[in-house]
């Protein structure tokens, strides 16, 4: 995954913020064409091609940015006032929330290992002897990889004591964990959304921005425009994500015009209630193991790539579900926004009727800025009783959420927990095989971003920096951050 | 050298460097030369008033922004932070 402050996510920031300022000052249906042009003036130097290629993009992070599906409803001749319009005046779906720019993408050649001028020819030829394929061969002196039967298990990489073999990969194909990349005739990449979990590993990985998620802010603001409360609900993971702490990020809530603030961590507590409760009640009716059920993208995986898990993962509602019917109880009419890290929480909300709008933490950020919002400066809010549910923002790390249901248990029971940080193509492999060979494990926490949530792609300051900031007193070893 | 010899390093916090890479510079411990932690101070500061004025044309005058001995300076990262106190001893 690309480092989070790259040029890209900058622009992204620079987009968003010149939008909402507008938006708030309610020049936006005038200004919305014109901000390509402010964001890329004539005397810039262009990074692709030329000016006129940087605006078109920018075009497209203001479609993505409003919530269009850029794949679907993209269309050249429409100016931006009239999507606004529309964005405005009717709700969109939700569902895809990732969606590619196909003219950004670069098409990028085949994921390939190829042998680089650093090859000797040497006498031992290690790749050579330890490729399966009898790919190699010799010719001028130097190694040669025939691309065709090549299957790129990199073995030869590994054992070049040069350093001679290149692998070049396809980023966003490299990052995805279940395989739902593909290039299109052109080579330009397409989602197969029948395989698509909507973790946004690939929103982070491609460097031309060009695959990108559809934000949920516009129906955020919406609400906030209409005339009912709107309560935000802020996920354990925010602690660390802005210069501030929890009372002051609230108080800048309160002062980007939502009218009551929550933690999901209170939902939390109730979900690990519920699982400590329900994973005794599995073992002793026989069953093997459980696994968590609070992560939306994993929820995914379930549905889509690993039905057998259907049962074996916990039936209980994850803590947005549960902050959410509560705020919704106390008061019917209100909207609630859930503000978290992670785009999969958007497909949740969709699925429970208590959810009304999901946004990110970057998105937030953008609503501070352009509001004048400085977290740092703000006096801080009273966050109330937190005493019984305080643990549980540990719900944001690895083994976070496995640690808040252990310490829920009835006295007397252990349990033997096992975690899935994170992931990846070769961990899928993994999973896919415990029909077999089950788990050594009673409960599995599953976390699809590797550390938790404070790794989700909606994020803003480095895993490793958040841990720090939420005064290191995280459940999780330091083992389960990138350094 | 005596604490007050050090130069200082205020890394700006307020919320719109923070959110756009300024608090990665707070790992200042982990990417910066250690020979170069000896003769600054660091300190986190409240906005700075630079992002107020910010110049498309222009990437420095950018956030995330950090003042070294009263200069200020945008579009700041590790490396260029190492590079930048490098040259001031
Ligand atoms: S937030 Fe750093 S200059 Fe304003």
């Amino acid at each position: 995954m690309l480092d989070m402050n790259n040029q890209y996510t900058r622009i992204k920031s620079r987009v968003y913020t010149m939008v909402l300022k507008s938006f708030f000052n309610g020049t936006l249906e005038e200004d919305i064409d014109k901000i390509p042009f402010l964001i890329i003036p004539k005397d810039t130097d262009p990074i692709r091609c030329c000016i006129y290629k940087e605006r078109a993009m920018i075009r497209y992070r203001i479609m993505a940015f409003m919530g269009v599906n850029i794949e679907k409803d993209d269309d050249e001749m429409k100016p931006l006032s009239e999507y606004y319009r529309e964005i405005m005046h009717k709700s969109i779906p939700s569902a895809p929330v990732i969606t590619t720019i196909s003219t950004a993408c670069s098409s990028c050649p085949h994921d390939q290992y190829l042998i680089s001028d650093a090859c000797r020819g040497c006498l031992a030829r290690p790749c050579y002897v330890n490729c399966p394929k009898n790919a190699i061969s010799f010719a001028n002196g130097k190694a040669h990889i025939n691309a065709e039967l090549c299957i790129r298990c990199g073995k030869c990489m590994d054992v070049c004591p040069f350093h001679s073999v290149l692998h070049i990969p396809v980023p966003c194909e490299a990052a995805c964990p279940v395989d739902a990349i593909k290039k299109n005739n052109k080579g330009v990449a397409i989602i197969d959304y029948t395989k698509c979990i909507s973790c946004g590993k690939c929103t982070r990985s491609c460097p031309f921005g060009a695959i990108v998620e559809r934000s949920g802010l516009f129906s955020a603001l919406k609400l906030l425009q209409g005339k009912d409360k709107v309560v935000a609900m802020i996920a354990p993971a925010i602690d660390g994500q802005f210069p501030g702490n929890l009372g002051q990020i609230k108080q800048s809530l309160l002062q980007a015009g939502f009218d009551e603030v929550v933690e999901v961590s209170e939902g939390a507590n109730i979900t690990a209630i519920k699982e400590a409760a329900e994973v005794v009640e599995r073992i002793e009716g026989g069953e093997d193991y459980m696994t968590t059920s609070c992560c939306p993208s994993y929820m995914e995986l379930v549905n889509r790539h690993l039905p057998f898990l259907k049962e074996k993962r916990s039936t209980t509602l994850s803590p947005m579900g549960y902050i959410a019917s509560m705020v919704k109880e106390k008061d019917p009419t209100c909207k609630t926004v859930f503000i978290g890290p992670c785009l999969a929480k958007r497909i949740e909300g969709v699925r429970l009727n208590t959810v009304d709008a999901v946004i990110t933490f970057s998105e937030l950020a953008a609503l501070f800025m352009a509001k004048n919002i400085d977290v740092r400066e703000v006096e801080a809010s009273d966050m109330g009783d937190t005493t019984s549910f305080e643990d549980c923002r540990e719900f944001a790390v690895s083994e976070g959420v496995a640690g808040c249901v252990v310490h829920r248990l009835q006295e007397g029971v252990t349990l033997r927990p096992m975690y899935i940080n994170g992931l990846d193509a070769k961990t899928f492999r993994g999973m896919k095989i415990w029909p077999k060979r089950a788990p050594v494990a009673n409960l599995v926490e599953v976390m699809v971003c590797e550390g938790g949530c404070i790794n989700g792609p909606g994020t803003i300051v480095s895993p490793k920096l958040a841990l720090k900031l939420r005064g290191g007193k995280a459940t999780a070893p330091a083992k389960a951050v990138r350094s | 050298m005596k604490k007050r010899d050090k130069l200082l390093v205020k890394i700006c916090v307020g919320t719109s460097c923070f959110v756009q890479g300024g608090a990665d510079l707070l790992l200042y411990n982990d990417f910066l030369n250690p020979e170069l932690l000896d003769r600054f101070e660091f300190e986190g500061c409240s906005c700075l008033e630079a992002c107020k004025a910010v110049n498309d044309a222009d990437v420095e005058s950018k956030p995330p922004f950090v003042m070294i001995n009263g200069k200020l300076h945008g579009n700041m990262n590790s490396d260029k932070l190492n590079k930048l106190l490098s040259d001031e001893i």
